[in-house]
């Protein structure tokens, strides 16, 4: 791969390190390398595999932890303390599927789309309409909505269900393709579920002040 | 954020809050939104048959005071005008009238997308209505 192949020397003694994180010649800490999938010695895949991922993370944890490095040189007290920042960095993006595929869909210059109108199907679009007459007349007081906001809740919690099965048969379809048109794909998916995630969220809050409202005013 | 003056005027006293009947063959409705930011527009206009000048409009808007203020000013822009006197109105003018900064030009987006929408809605549907007269006679 490409991606390994730059060659990088060892700070200590010399030889070429290739990315790796240690020195194959003389075991030394490299200065860590910013890139997610690299420091995992992974290649940069939408699907990876999550247990393996997770062993690596705590094999890494233990390999880069500041303890073992109070009596080592300087420079590799330094750079164990940058790896293990990009260490939890990198699991926190790499381990949650959206955040992989942003982060991927980032360092592959795919931006956002721009809040154009109508880039937003008219059926969500009608169907987020009423889900706010709903939410201002709950705010207003009015208790009889609340089965229907539960029922726009399920609705769109099985939205978000089929947006991340898409995700899922993208994801697959890029690995294998790696053509910049199913990221576009992805990125427009990426798109709807924050809009939708954001409803369910103030869904969820608006449910939940309710409730609480309930149990302090008896 | 500050809000221009003219923002929080729209603001406070939005014009032609409200819904006309979207059954009427007179009305069009746009419904518009901004994935991003969640906002949510929904735009009519009731046009005259005789003259096809837009008679009436009314707006509501689930958004920033920018997307409430940037509805409420097309709403009083399209009143009295053509159809194509409509379709004419630029976000451009609607960022200058209301002084929105940078972050807020994709409310005068949204609102320009709206009038287009409820044109198109109108159109569309009187387009329906001729295919229909001219199958029965």
């Amino acid at each position: 791969m490409s991606h390994f192949r730059q060659t990088v020397e060892c700070w200590q003694c010399g030889h070429p390190a290739e990315h790796s994180l240690f020195c194959r010649y003389c075991d030394s800490l490299q200065r860590p390398t910013a890139d997610y999938f690299r420091f995992f010695g992974l290649e940069p895949r939408l699907k990876i595999d999550a247990a393996n991922l997770e062993k690596r993370f705590y094999e890494l944890s233990r390999l880069l932890h500041p303890d073992r490095y109070l009596r080592k040189s300087p420079t590799e007290q330094q750079y164990s303390l940058e790896a293990t920042a990009i260490l939890n960095d990198a699991y926190r993006v790499l381990r949650n599927p959206v955040a992989r595929a942003e982060y991927v869909l980032r360092q592959a210059g795919v931006e956002s789309l721009e809040p154009r109108a109508r880039t937003l199907d008219p059926a969500l679009l009608a169907e987020v309409f009423e889900l706010n007459e709903a939410l201002e007349e709950f705010r207003g007081g009015d208790r009889s909505v609340r089965p229907a906001l539960e029922q726009a809740r399920e609705r769109f919690l099985a939205q978000r269900g089929e947006i991340d099965a898409g995700l899922e048969s993208l994801f697959e379809r890029y690995d294998e393709s790696r053509a910049p048109n199913v990221l576009a794909e992805i990125r427009k998916l990426l798109d709807r579920r924050k809009y939708v995630q954001n409803l369910i969220e103030q869904l969820d809050r608006e449910l939940a002040t309710e409730s609480t409202d309930a149990a302090t005013s008896d | 954020m500050a809000y221009s003056d003219k923002v929080l005027d729209h603001y406070n006293n939005p014009r032609n809050v409200g819904s006309l009947d979207k059954n009427d063959p007179r009305v069009g409705t746009g419904m518009v939104g901004a994935p991003e930011c969640g906002d949510v527009m929904k735009l009519q206009i009731l046009v005259d048959e005789e003259t096809g000048v837009i008679a009436d409009a009314k707006f509501k808007t689930f958004g920033c005071g920018s997307a409430i203020a940037s509805s409420s000013l097309a709403t009083e822009w399209v009143k009295g005008k053509t159809l194509d006197e409509a379709l004419k109105i630029k976000n451009t003018e609607i960022v200058n009238e209301l002084a929105l900064p940078p972050v807020k030009i994709h409310c005068s987006v949204l609102a320009e997308d709206a009038i287009k929408a409820a044109i198109e809605d109108y159109k569309r549907k009187r387009a329906a209505r001729e295919a229909l007269a001219g199958k029965a006679s």
